[in-house]
């Protein structure tokens, strides 16, 4: 008995793997470790003496930096990170496929769509400040669609992904249309949403951020069971008595507004949700709740980087996330693979 | 109490019928062995049964009451079911899969009780599975896997127990513990088993009560002595054989003989 620990309080019990968490524990002081960074990198470098006084001090000159731009555009970064990192992990859990992502649904490619409809259609008139909600709305009609050309008396995870595959096609040469046939003002602005961006992230997106991503994982709490069921094939789950279809729709709908809540603010850097979950299966190989944390804090951990890699490299430039996600992402994550096949 | 019959039930995939008109009661606390050729529906009968499979016409009944009309969840505090080919979720431990059976009996406040624990240990070292309890499904051997597999329909702690091929892929060692297994569960825990098998002499030996299919129906059923003769093997597999008495069993023992040569 000594990997499954019980917590038991009167009729409430959890079985507990502690095992994995002290790994756990370390991802979210590397977390720790990333946001000390982001907060001392920048244009102006600070030590950690500064910092510290930079903290205190929020009214000084570097304590507007830290206070007003690098502390909300790095927690911004975070939470879309993390965000994308649940979803994803949600999502290769219920289509039972270690390649889907928020991506495989289509939910990026109908935020993106969306999004940059906003900005040839609407932004002129109404300004930035409905974006996000467009980008969510996007995100999560684009998946309805999916699951509705994907249900056949139910539906089943390889008729999703395919679906999700074919309408993303779509939306993108939708969204390629509008970003050609836009000036060019509304192009660039578009293109740089597009790639993934959190640049001139501030208190009130991320506090929208938090509450909608609060009340997501409030829904999640009953929900975490059936995560780790969903991976379960049809038949087995059926035979334990789960009601498969409602808990496939419950859990992608979850899945879905987590990544359109991320995609709303942070753009398209929806790679995360692929990768962080790999990291947090190498290093937590049991699936449950350590998991999920682990690859919530990978996530955020990703962004944060990539986001600090694009503002401080290439001084003055300040380039979007989404591109260093993808370009220190991508060969770490051919580097897992292959060690992974060896 | 699990009684499980089948009424004039009728299904298929698409629009092709499957089984037709099929009625079926299966004894109570006895091992029931579903034989037949290829595509004759056995399967598709055992689905049906565990209520995978929506009947066009007639149903299924579990203690007298239609199976879909129960909630999924009460069902399978009585049956469990071991389908053909399970799926394990990626770097599962052999425990935790022998805790999912638990799910049935678990609630929102309830997930890890004490009598949880308790089936969950009693199904490992009923299995003997206790000393690799903590390794990843992944990395365990054929006859392993299938253990853990009916591991975790025991810890479901059903009367009834319901298995698609539990045999096959094994090696005739792994057979004979896998099927040891489930009728050491039937004899010491009174379990009712219901399965399909491949292999009609270890049928033989180890049911109670077979059902022979044909086309969708029934062709046969009773013991094995009953069914299990060489005229009914022809008609049930288009094949030839020589039914003996084992000498060691004193169960049907089916000599099989090639299609076409056959005397």
């Amino acid at each position: 008995m000594a990997e499954i620990q019980a917590l038991r309080l009167g009729r409430f019990s959890r079985a507990i793997v502690w095992r994995p968490w002290w790994r756990v524990v370390m991802a979210w002081g590397v977390v720790g470790v990333a946001l000390a960074g982001c907060l001392s990198l920048g244009k102006i470098a600070l030590t950690p003496p500064e910092l510290l006084a930079a903290l205190s001090a929020p009214l000084s000159d570097t304590g507007l930096i830290v206070w007003q731009l690098r502390l909300p555009r790095t927690l911004l970064a975070a939470l879309v990170g993390g965000a994308l990192a649940l979803s994803g992990w949600l999502l290769q859990q219920v289509m039972r496929n270690p390649l889907a992502s928020p991506d495989t649904l289509g939910v990026t490619s109908g935020a993106s769509a969306a999004a940059v409809a906003y900005f040839s259609l609407l932004a002129a008139d109404l300004g930035h400040a409905w974006l996000p909600l467009a980008a969510a709305g996007g995100a999560l009609m684009a998946v309805g669609i999916v699951y509705w050309l994907a249900w056949q008396q139910g539906v089943t995870p390889l008729r999703l992904v395919l679906m999700g595959i074919g309408l993303s096609a779509l939306l993108t040469a939708a969204t390629t249309f509008l970003l050609v046939s836009s000036p060019f003002s509304t192009t660039l602005s578009a293109y740089v949403w597009l790639t993934g961006s959190v640049y001139g992230g501030n208190w009130s997106e991320v506090a929208r951020l938090s509450i909608g991503l609060a009340l997501a994982l409030v829904a999640m709490a009953p929900l975490v069971r059936y995560a780790l069921l969903a991976a379960v094939d049809d038949a087995l789950a059926v035979g334990i008595g789960v009601r498969v279809q409602r808990m496939r729709g419950a859990l992608t709908l979850l899945a879905a507004v987590i990544a359109g809540l991320a995609v709303a603010w942070g753009g398209a850097i929806a790679f995360v949700g692929l990768i962080a979950p790999h990291l947090a299966r190498r290093l937590v190989p049991v699936p449950g709740a350590a998991q999920i944390v682990m690859a919530i804090a990978a996530g955020a951990i990703v962004v944060m980087l990539a986001d600090l890699v694009g503002r401080t490299l290439f001084l003055p430039l300040d380039l979007p996330a989404g591109i260093f996600v993808a370009a220190i992402g991508a060969p770490f994550f051919l580097m897992l693979l292959i060690r992974q096949v060896r | 109490m699990a009684m499980l019959s089948a009424n004039d039930l009728t299904l298929g995939y698409q629009r092709q019928a499957i089984l037709r008109h099929l009625s079926l009661e299966l004894p109570e606390s006895k091992i029931s062995v579903l034989v037949g050729s290829n595509g004759c529906g056995k399967s598709t009968l055992l689905k049906a049964l565990a209520r995978l499979l929506t009947p066009w016409q007639g149903g299924v009944a579990l203690d007298g009451k239609n199976i879909h009309r129960q909630p999924t969840r009460i069902v399978a505090r009585t049956l469990s079911l071991l389908p053909q080919h399970p799926v394990a979720p990626e770097g599962i431990t052999v425990r935790q899969l022998v805790s999912l059976g638990r799910h049935p009996h678990q609630s929102w406040r309830a997930q890890w009780s004490e009598e949880d624990e308790r089936q969950v240990e009693r199904a490992l070292s009923r299995t003997d599975l206790l000393g690799d309890a903590h390794r990843s499904v992944d990395t365990l051997s054929g006859g392993q896997r299938q253990r853990a597999w009916i591991a975790m329909a025991v810890a479901q702690d059903t009367p009834l127990m319901l298995l698609d091929e539990p045999t096959s892929f094994l090696d005739l060692a792994h057979q004979m513990e896998v099927l040891e297994l489930l009728a050491s569960l039937n004899q010491v825990s009174g379990k009712t088993i219901v399965m399909v098998l491949h292999d009609l002499n270890l049928a033989c030996r180890y049911a109670d009560h077979i059902v022979a299919l044909r086309d969708g129906r029934i062709h046969a059923q009773g013991t094995p002595h009953e069914v299990i003769t060489r005229q009914r093997v022809k008609e049930i597999f288009q094949l030839d054989c020589q039914v003996i008495d084992d000498p060691y069993f004193h169960t049907p023992l089916c000599i099989p003989f090639a299609r076409r040569e056959g005397t």
